[in-house]
């Protein structure tokens, strides 16, 4: 009992200060300095952008990811600590938005890292970036916001999908053999 | 002097816009000309698939701040394989076109030491801008096949 | 002696400007080499719209440089005109001009901000940022959104500007005039600033148009030279403009031998007061009438068929040279459009050759002062 009002305290504690990591992975970018700056302010719900992922809690996807950006979008969350939350910014992280046919932007984030909360719209308004972080404060309240926790538990299974987008494999999916499980 | 001058045969698209066919050998030489005769702005390399013909035509851009003319050099080559004359040396940025083109088309150009990856990344199938490379056959094939994250 | 070792700015570095990286070689403090990486962004554009009808191609193709959308628009719209054969009426060019050259305030506001805040001076990205979200607040009320606007189209213009528009621009510009001191004052007058920027991250002069330099870049250079003037597009032929250039730099005091992030900087300074001069014109001076050719007709889009024939069209953006170069055989679709980009040159030639010999310290502020932008390289 007594550690479960601890998680919530600490829950309530990082909610109200979430750091940003300052990469500008698409055209998303281009609305991030008006939210970040004096006109929507997101510092007054205690964001911030940060330049390494180290001390940082949110990753903000923004927009379309180049196979060859994903590879330092895996590395960049890799070196998050957790508890770390992924926001997906735009259409093209949902199903590829304007990109569908494009040959080297990957479609559906969600296959390659767990994302908590998904922007719609192209380009999503700054009023729509603060209500999703607002939301996403909601859900560490809550206790919904568990991404982080699945990329733990189905590694096997997010590593495959990585490296089947980074090899451009167009071979059929073959199943986990047990040694793979055990080698990550 | 003019572009029309110069080349004889030049085919004029309209005001401010020459057109020159010249043959892949020669355009190493009308570079230079075009160059010491007032056409001093690469303007860029542009590579079009012909399929039909089974030909590739780089089209050479060229800018002349005195006479306000742009002139494109094009050059047809096979597509299968014909190697090309890198002309790096007389513009620094025909380098980077050549690195993209030879990425994006698969054309070699002879004497350009950084051709290999510039944009993608361990790409192992057909340069990409070919017009017999299928996008949406392939991101079908690919992305739309990578399964979503299962929970049990 | 020192040992080389290696250094890589970006893709996860706020000195770059968006997803690109330099991987830089350096002895100490000082960068013996340097290569450009690209291709973080490539989303295979030119594909796609081989792919895509013609009129289809206008929501991608704004999407190739996001900080100055339009001239994207307006340079493959002016592409298909000129194969079609087409004479876009009177009031469009003029609107045309004016979206065009608030695309261009907006996108200069933010390249100064980025260049004082690469050198410590954050205020003025704060500054310019919220300056230029007036700029995108009109955007919204004429064409519905702040970015993207797709709003120049083969033909013309979508509609026609709101009946408020004119009440709207003015204020913003009177607003915008007023500040542009208040930036004198904290950017160019700035003692850390001219210590930082006055000499540092020269483009040889001599070079400039050899390296295929335009834009901005160029004139600070020393030539008079803009793309605007020499092949004029949309209503600049009537508009009385200057162009200012190294070392006619009106207030700013000449103090560099030029092409340096100083006088790059003064530039664009003395450019974005020729914008407002340039939209103030043509509020006065723009004609009624229709801004869509009678051709261009919705219902009859996906039976387009465009002559066959090469064209290229060039629009002079804040950055430099944006060309087009579309071929068709007459198809509903394009053969190819080939994008040359500003960023191209600038962001990997003249930038891995010019960090030669430069401190650390000084190459994220000269990128940011060449305006690199990534997305128009890779596209």
């Amino acid at each position: 009992m007594k550690h479960e009002e601890w998680k919530k305290i600490s829950r309530i504690m990082s909610k109200r200060s979430l750091w940003m990591v300052h990469f500008c992975t698409g055209c998303g970018a281009m609305e991030m300095p008006p939210v970040m700056t004096s006109r929507y302010d997101m510092e007054r719900f205690g964001i911030f952008a940060m330049a390494t992922p180290r001390q940082a809690d949110v990753f903000l996807v923004t927009g379309y990811l180049a196979v060859k950006t994903l590879k330092r979008v895996v590395q960049v969350y890799e070196q998050m600590r957790d508890p770390k939350y992924v926001i997906g910014f735009g259409s093209c992280t949902i199903n590829g938005g304007m990109y569908w046919d494009s040959y080297n932007t990957i479609k559906d984030l969600s296959k390659y890292i767990p994302v908590d909360v998904y922007i719609a719209g192209c380009m999503p308004r700054p009023e729509a970036i603060i209500d999703s972080f607002l939301k996403l404060m909601d859900m560490i309240d809550k206790g919904e916001a568990i991404g982080w926790q699945k990329y733990r538990k189905y590694y096997d299974q997010y590593k495959r999908n990585q490296k089947m987008a980074f090899e451009y494999r167009l071979d059929e999916v073959k199943p986990i053999k047990e040694d793979d499980k055990n080698e990550s | 002097m003019k572009a029309k001058e110069l080349f004889p045969d030049a085919q004029e698209l309209r005001k401010g816009r020459v057109r020159i066919e010249l043959d892949k050998e020669q355009i190493t030489d009308a570079l230079k000309k075009l160059k010491e005769n007032g056409y001093t702005h690469f303007v860029m390399l542009s590579c079009v698939d012909w399929i039909k013909e089974g030909k590739f035509e780089l089209v050479y851009h060229m800018w002349s701040y005195e006479y306000k003319e742009h002139v494109m050099l094009s050059v047809k080559i096979n597509r299968d394989g014909e190697d090309v004359v890198s002309n790096r040396e007389l513009f620094p940025q025909i380098e980077t076109y050549e690195r993209e083109i030879h990425e994006m088309f698969g054309v070699n150009f002879v004497g350009n030491p950084r051709l290999g990856e510039f944009i993608l990344e361990g790409w192992p199938h057909m340069p990409p801008m070919r017009k017999d490379f299928d996008t949406e056959k392939f991101v079908k094939d690919l992305y739309y096949k990578i399964p979503e994250v299962n929970e049990e | 002696m020192m040992k080389e070792y290696e250094l890589f700015i970006g893709p996860n570095h706020p000195g770059v400007t968006g997803n690109m990286s330099y991987h830089l070689w350096a002895e100490g403090d000082k960068i013996t080499r340097a290569e450009t990486r690209v291709g973080y962004l490539h989303r295979g554009f030119e594909k796609l719209m081989e792919k895509r009808i013609w009129m289809q191609n206008v929501p991608l193709v704004c999407r190739i440089c996001v900080p100055e959308p339009d001239v994207n628009e307006a340079a493959y719209s002016m592409a298909v005109e000129d194969l079609m054969g087409w004479e876009i009426p009177e009031r469009a060019k003029y609107i045309r001009t004016i979206i065009l050259e608030m695309a261009r305030l907006s996108a200069h506001l933010l390249a100064v901000g980025g260049v004082a805040a690469a050198l410590g001076i954050y205020t003025a990205a704060q500054w310019g940022i919220g300056d230029r979200d007036y700029l995108l607040d009109i955007f919204e009320q004429i064409t519905g959104a702040r970015v993207y606007h797709i709003y120049i189209w083969p033909g013309g213009v979508r509609w026609d500007l709101p009946k408020n528009a004119k009440e709207l621009i003015l204020k913003v510009l009177d607003y915008l005039e007023k500040r542009m001191p208040l930036y004198d004052d904290l950017i160019m007058h700035n003692k850390v600033f001219l210590r930082r920027s006055v000499g540092v991250g020269i483009v040889p002069k001599d070079k400039a148009i050899e390296w295929g330099v335009t834009g901005p870049n160029l004139r600070a250079a020393g030539y008079q030279l803009d793309f605007r003037r020499l092949e004029p597009y949309a209503a600049y032929d009537k508009i009385d403009f200057e162009v200012p250039y190294y070392p006619k730099l009106g207030d700013y005091e000449v103090l560099s031998d030029g092409s340096d992030i100083y006088t790059r900087t003064a530039i664009r300074m003395l450019e974005m007061q020729q914008s407002i001069r340039i939209i103030r014109q043509a509020l006065k001076d723009m004609p009624e009438g229709d801004v869509l050719v009678k051709e261009n007709k919705a219902n009859k889009w996906f039976g387009w068929k465009v002559p066959a024939g090469y064209a290229y069209s060039r629009v002079e953006s804040s950055k430099g040279e944006f060309g087009y170069f579309v071929v068709s055989d007459g198809g509903k679709k394009p053969v190819r459009v080939h994008v040359r980009g500003p960023s191209y040159t600038h962001g990997i030639n003249v930038m891995e050759t010019i960090a030669r010999g430069m401190n650390i310290a000084d190459f994220s502020p000269t990128a940011i002062s060449l305006d690199v932008c990534p997305p128009d390289i890779e596209r």
